[in-house]
């Protein structure tokens, strides 16, 4: 299991327009390194696909997104599971996360995104990897809150987190 | 005349020339009346699994069957990692063991012998009685090589005391087995490859050791250059054709970074006489789009990653190459493939490592100690490479090709690789042979280098010693874990090598370890170089799979 931790601060945007903006699963994937979004389901959900490099291996996962929101309390979350396209590795991902108020910037509209999520592998891959699966989910997690608060536009990246741990 | 005499015999007439092993109550009426009939070497061992050992060694290099000897019961239980070892490597050999007297069943050397080679994936034969010694000889060698496997045969103690009445010469195993015919593939599935073959427009050559034994080398490159493939090799041909173009390296995680980049282009693999295993093809994950041409001469082999090549061809490597090939040529097929000049490009520097580490005092990095090692020794000179952190540093760093390169790797066990190397060298006639291994590795059967000094082999060992058992070590500082716990001192191995009355050397610079193996290169003898490395430098494949770096 990894696990997942990120927060970070969007200091020119409202927590609405930041929300607006994770609300929206395309935008959202297109800040996750290496996934795309497919054809949406009936029931909502998506279908998508992961490139990952672990190591020497480039792995690219296939998977079935669901997405829950609460726009009232802007909180969400996102349930990926799937395989890999050698079918020989399965990996199921939970992501919550929700907008607030930035804290000690009270009034002037800025916002922070905290992401908690949990991350499982299993199968062949499991074991190549080793630790390295941690690190490169880390990286991934890291590189994402990245993307994600350049797109809310100029915000700064708070307690930026350590790619070797 | 009794029956250990008749079985000394049969041994004889089986061929042996080499018997490897420790003498005991069980098996020394036996090697007495060898050595009567002459003609035989027994090679004495200080440990019973290194004499397995060397058998194992003699097979992997002769691909005949190699013979080993140990007396009952403990003599017996200490060959479970050498016999396990063996299995695993296929290596064909039969080991003479003594069994407790049936008719004493409290002998103090008591064991259930047939239980303990099943559980060491080696077939089992007891003599049970003095007219089936004959039929059992020759079973334990034909078993062996049919199956290529270990065997024990098992000798009880008052069997081997009774009397022979049979004036019949012996009949050899040879004469059971047909003699070798290549296998050769189905026509209409050699088409079925060509099809595939000839829709590849980047094919790959896998190579094994398969390809190797069936002298499939310019089959390989014929093919290779028709079709455009990139050769590569798996771990067990290691640098085989190196000096030939386009040529990759080994598939699986000990291939470079450029290689692995251009096996993911792949779309076809061409498989020779290599298992496919987990190893070679990372569970599929170096070949993501390829579809997979098989040969091999077994009936069928499923690939590491538990599927099935598009097409197999039960064939000998080499000829299938050529049916192949001649199928293409009549098509008139002719393709660039990977052959193009900026591929030469990138794969001739393919072998430079740009991480740095910081290398503490006194000691060296081990990468630049291999890359040495390879200047020094001739490449008439073949290598085995060690376990553990070791073959990740010497696997990546021997570049050059060589008569023979032997990977461990099997039962992935420590020490395994000295008897092995021993053996080979009684194979070849006693050629110089490098061994390149790890500290805790070498401390295991240390004290059979005195086989080495007393047969006065031309073995060099280079100890690339970081005083860990290094694979933990670098594994428990990925986990934040305590790695001193890893951490075991050792003595200065290259006196502990001459105080044997060998040769031997310790070094902290690379400059010493030229010299001593410059030494050992004028003059081969039994040697070791007790080489200080650094626990900071990191082997590629760790870098990979502890930190997910891909250099």
């Amino acid at each position: 299991m990894i696990e997942i931790n990120e927060r970070f601060d969007v200091s020119c945007a409202a927590p609405r327009d930041v929300w607006k903006l994770l609300s929206d699963p395309h935008a959202v994937v297109e800040c996750v390194p290496g996934a795309a979004l497919g054809d949406e389901h009936e029931d909502g959900s998506f279908d998508g696909t992961l490139a990952v490099r672990f190591g020497p291996a480039k792995v690219t996962f296939r998977a079935r997104i669901e997405l829950a929101l609460d726009d009232d309390k802007m909180t969400g979350s996102v349930t990926a599971r799937g395989k890999d396209s050698q079918g020989g590795s399965r990996f199921r991902a939970t992501m919550a996360f929700r907008v607030a108020g930035q804290a000690g910037h009270a009034g002037q509209g800025g916002s922070t995104v905290i992401i908690d999520g949990e991350n499982e592998i299993t199968g062949k891959l499991a074991g190549i990897v080793e630790a390295g699966a941690r690190i490169v989910v880390k990286r991934m997690a890291a590189e994402f809150a990245e993307n994600l608060a350049a797109r809310c536009g100029g915000a700064q990246i708070k307690d930026k987190p350590q790619a070797a741990e | 005349m009794k029956v250990y005499e008749r079985l000394a015999e049969a041994f004889k007439a089986e061929g042996v020339t080499h018997i490897f092993g420790m003498m005991g109550d069980g098996n020394m009426y036996w090697l007495e009346a060898l050595d009567k009939l002459g003609g035989v070497n027994m090679l004495e061992v200080r440990h019973e699994g290194v004499g397995l050992g060397m058998a194992d060694g003699w097979a992997r290099q002769t691909h005949g069957v190699g013979v080993c000897t140990a007396t009952c019961g403990p003599g017996v239980t200490q060959l479970a990692t050498a016999f396990v070892t063996a299995a695993r490597a296929q290596s064909p050999l039969v080991a003479f063991v003594g069994e407790y007297p049936g008719r004493d069943q409290d002998y103090i050397q008591r064991f259930e012998q047939a239980p303990f080679a099943a559980a060491c994936e080696a077939g089992f034969i007891r003599i049970a009685t003095p007219e089936y010694a004959d039929e059992a000889v020759r079973k334990a060698f034909y078993l062996a090589k049919l199956e290529s496997r270990p065997i024990m045969l098992s000798a009880p103690m008052d069997v081997q005391q009774m009397k022979f009445e049979d004036e019949d010469p012996y009949v050899p195993s040879s004469t059971l087995l047909p003699k070798q015919r290549l296998v050769r593939a189905d026509a209409q599935a050699l088409e079925e490859a060509a099809d595939i073959i000839a829709s590849a427009k980047k094919p790959v050559i896998v190579a094994g050791r398969g390809a190797l034994w069936s002298g499939a080398g310019e089959a390989v490159q014929t093919l290779g250059k028709r079709i455009g493939a990139l050769i590569a090799t798996s771990l067990r041909a290691k640098n085989w054709m190196a000096d030939k173009e386009y040529h990759a390296g080994v598939s699986g995680l000990y291939a470079t970074k450029t290689a692995i980049n251009l096996f993911e282009e792949a779309d076809v693999v061409i498989a020779v006489g290599a298992s496919m295993n987990r190893y070679t093809t990372e569970h599929g994950y170096l070949y993501p789009n390829a579809r997979y041409v098989h040969l091999d001469p077994r009936p069928h082999v499923m690939m590491g990653m538990g599927r099935s090549a598009d097409c197999y061809l039960q064939t000998d490597g080499r000829v299938g190459l050529e049916a192949l090939d001649a199928i293409l040529a009549k098509r008139g097929h002719q393709s660039t493939g990977y052959r193009t000049g900026e591929v030469l490009e990138r794969l001739a520097n393919q072998y430079e490592d740009r991480t740095e580490f910081d290398i503490e005092a006194g000691t060296m990095d081990p990468r630049k100690l291999c890359r040495a090692l390879d200047e020094v020794v001739p490449q008439s000179i073949g290598l085995l490479t060690g376990s553990g952190a070791s073959a990740g540093f010497s696997t990546m760093n021997f570049i050059k090709p060589r008569p023979f390169i032997h990977a461990a790797q099997f039962f992935a066990c420590i020490g395994q690789m000295l008897p092995a190397a021993m053996g080979m060298i009684q194979a070849t006639g006693g050629k110089p042979l490098m061994l390149v291994e790890g500290d805790a590795s070498t401390m295991m059967h240390l004290s059979d280098f005195d086989t080495a000094v007393r047969y006065n082999m031309p073995l060099l060992v280079v100890v690339l010693n970081d005083q860990a058992l290094g694979s933990e070590y670098q594994k428990m500082v990925a986990h934040k874990m305590k790695a001193e716990l890893s951490t075991v001192r050792t003595p200065d191995i290259g006196s502990v090598a001459r105080a044997f009355g060998g040769r031997g050397a310790l070094a902290t610079t690379v400059d010493e370890v030229r010299k001593a193996a410059a030494e050992w290169v004028a003059n081969p003898g039994p040697m070791i170089i007790d080489a200080r490395i650094s626990r900071n430098a990191i082997t590629l494949a760790h870098r990979r799979v502890l930190y997910g770096k891909d250099e």
